[in-house]
């Protein structure tokens, strides 16, 4: 795992203030490492903000659904990513990891369930549904109810990357 | 930021006087399977439950989907299968992702209901968050900083410091230990965000940069263990019904080798001359008043004994008396009438007093203000000021 150095990224035009990656292999050998990065990105990127407390619990939150996904839904191969941005009240994460056809299908039929007209009633049915939470539910709940725009596409070397877009902090409050 | 152990640790317990079933620290767990215990945990105690079931997951840190899917399913179908039953969820607000998160469980079932904990901890908080008083606290902190400003450095606060200020309220005496003492790094916490929208706002207005205004429960915050030199609590203990919680935080939150700060009052010695007698008995019937709030404002010279039972060594304590001779009288006229009007009338009335009780009451007051404006008088307001080291 390492950091770069400060930066804009290739892929966005906010300025980054962190950048991991690591082998998806080693990060998918246990589980907690979704725990662990979100809780470490959390606390890394919380200062500075009007509560740094509130901010970091949420921010981690939001980041272990998203880790927690890629965990779950994966390419067989390949580099991981992870990318934090920030722009005044904006927080942009950004993914990259290796996806095969399949896994990025069902990230786009994950996305496509959260700008649907009904994604709450889609995220109350995926959360009390018989079976155990899919790799969509994180997903529809950041986008339901943390108001994160996600986003998906192909980078060129053959990867996917997942981009949430969130606003953690309500500037009224 | 979190306290790491908070996130670490998974426990469960179960009240069974208030048939309340509580969950602590991180629940971000790979299959529901894992939590089969606690899930086992929980069917055993609502068995033996009629009525209301409570769910409190205030001190819930974090919970992934796999955690609330399981525990949410299990406590609708608890409603669902059973007619006597009905559940409670309390959150907490500290916890930002927690109450919206439980919330959706009342759109499944009208026996569910969700709601956040708030101000239980703080019997007097609803009496001093009125806005109305803000501009009384700041008048009470200019009147302590000028003795303040001294003692803090007797009990070891020194430039550079990591310093936390919890409990700041309004945040104005973070502001003058952000200009006095330069620390490294400042945390004001207040479980008011009332409060703390003031005092961000302050901080801005005024051009002060770097303290960390920060919304928590200073009986059990999310801050980490061991790492500030210098941990400030002011006023605070005694408006609070458990004050050995809140010291017991303080001391896990200092460093090893650092000091925690307290300063408290002892109401009952406030004085005056002229017309002292009517001042002593007002003052006497203030402790008394807090008394029945579950509060206690004559906590100031037990802050010794506070102090070392709760661990600390190195033990120092000393009182200051806050007089109409510390500059502008009308300053402390100022404070005494504020509490005339929170002590006399808000309490006094919330207790259920007579007009008559209330109009004595709100004499000594008077008096105590008249002491301070005569030019020949005399009024005094005492604060007793204790710290303690956290042993190596």
């Amino acid at each position: 795992m390492q950091a770069a150095s400060e930066g804009m990224s290739p892929n966005s035009d906010l300025p980054q203030m962190i950048h991991l990656d690591l082998d998806i292999k080693e990060f998918c050998s246990d589980w907690t490492h979704c725990d662990l990065m979100s809780g470490y990105l959390a606390r890394m990127v919380c200062h500075n903000r009007l509560d740094s407390l509130l901010f970091s619990n949420l921010y981690s939150s939001a980041l272990n659904e998203l880790l927690e996904a890629v965990y779950r839904t994966h390419g067989v191969s390949g580099k991981l990513e992870c990318v934090v941005q920030r722009r005044g009240n904006l927080d942009r994460i950004i993914l990259t990891f290796p996806a095969d056809d399949e896994t990025y299908r069902v990230y786009e039929e994950a996305i496509g369930k959260v700008n649907a007209d009904n994604a709450e009633a889609l995220y109350l049915e995926a959360l009390f549904a018989d079976q155990e939470p899919g790799a969509s539910l994180g997903l529809l709940e950041l986008g339901v109810d943390y108001d994160a725009k996600l986003a998906i596409g192909r980078c060129e070397d053959g990867r996917m990357r997942l981009t949430a877009d969130l606003a953690l902090e309500d500037e009224t409050e | 930021m979190i306290a790491e152990k908070m996130t670490q640790a998974f426990q469960w317990t179960y009240n069974e006087n208030d048939q309340e079933f509580s969950l602590h620290g991180s629940l971000r767990p790979q299959r529901a399977d894992e939590l089969s215990n606690c899930i086992s945990a929980l069917e055993q105690s609502v068995s033996n439950v009629s009525g209301m079931f409570y769910v409190n997951v205030r001190r819930l840190v974090r919970m992934n989907n796999v955690a609330f899917h399981a525990l949410g399913c299990k406590i609708l179908d608890l409603v669902r299968t059973r007619t006597d039953l009905k559940v409670h969820v309390t959150t907490s607000s500290v916890v930002g992702w927690a109450t919206r998160k439980f919330a959706v469980l009342e759109t499944m079932s009208d026996k569910i209901t969700v709601s956040e904990y708030d101000n239980e901890f703080y019997p007097g908080q609803s009496f001093v968050e009125d806005s109305a008083f803000i501009h009384v606290l700041r008048t009470q902190t200019k009147l302590t900083w000028r003795h303040e400003k001294d003692l803090l450095a007797k009990h070891g606060l020194k430039p550079g410091m990591q310093v936390a200020d919890i409990c700041c309220g309004i945040g104005d005496f973070a502001v003058l230990l952000q200009k006095e003492f330069a620390p490294d790094r400042l945390v004001a916490l207040d479980h008011s965000r009332a409060s703390l929208d003031y005092a961000r706002r302050v901080a801005s207005d005024f051009g002060v940069r770097g303290i960390d205004y920060v919304f928590g429960d200073a009986a059990d915050m999310l801050l980490e263990d061991n790492q500030f030199d210098f941990v400030t609590c002011r006023h605070s203990l005694q408006v609070f019904d458990r004050p050995e919680r809140i010291l017991k935080e303080l001391f896990r939150i200092c460093k090893p080798g650092g000091r925690v700060y307290v300063t408290n009052e002892k109401n009952s010695h406030c004085l005056g001359e002229p017309r002292g007698e009517s001042i002593q008995w007002t003052y006497t019937e203030v402790a008394k008043l807090w008394h029945h709030f579950d509060m206690d404002i004559e906590i100031g010279p037990k802050s010794r004994r506070l102090l070392i039972e709760g661990g600390f060594e190195d033990v120092s304590i000393g009182s200051f008396m806050v007089t109409n001779t510390d500059g502008n009288p009308q300053d402390f006229a100022d404070v005494i009438e504020s509490w005339k009007k929170l002590f006399a009338d808000t309490m006094a009335t919330q207790r259920g007093d007579d007009e008559a009780f209330k109009e004595k009451f709100a004499k000594g007051f008077d008096d105590h203000i008249f002491a301070a404006l005569h030019p020949k008088g005399y009024a005094g307001w005492p604060i007793w000021v204790a710290s303690g080291r956290k042993p190596l």
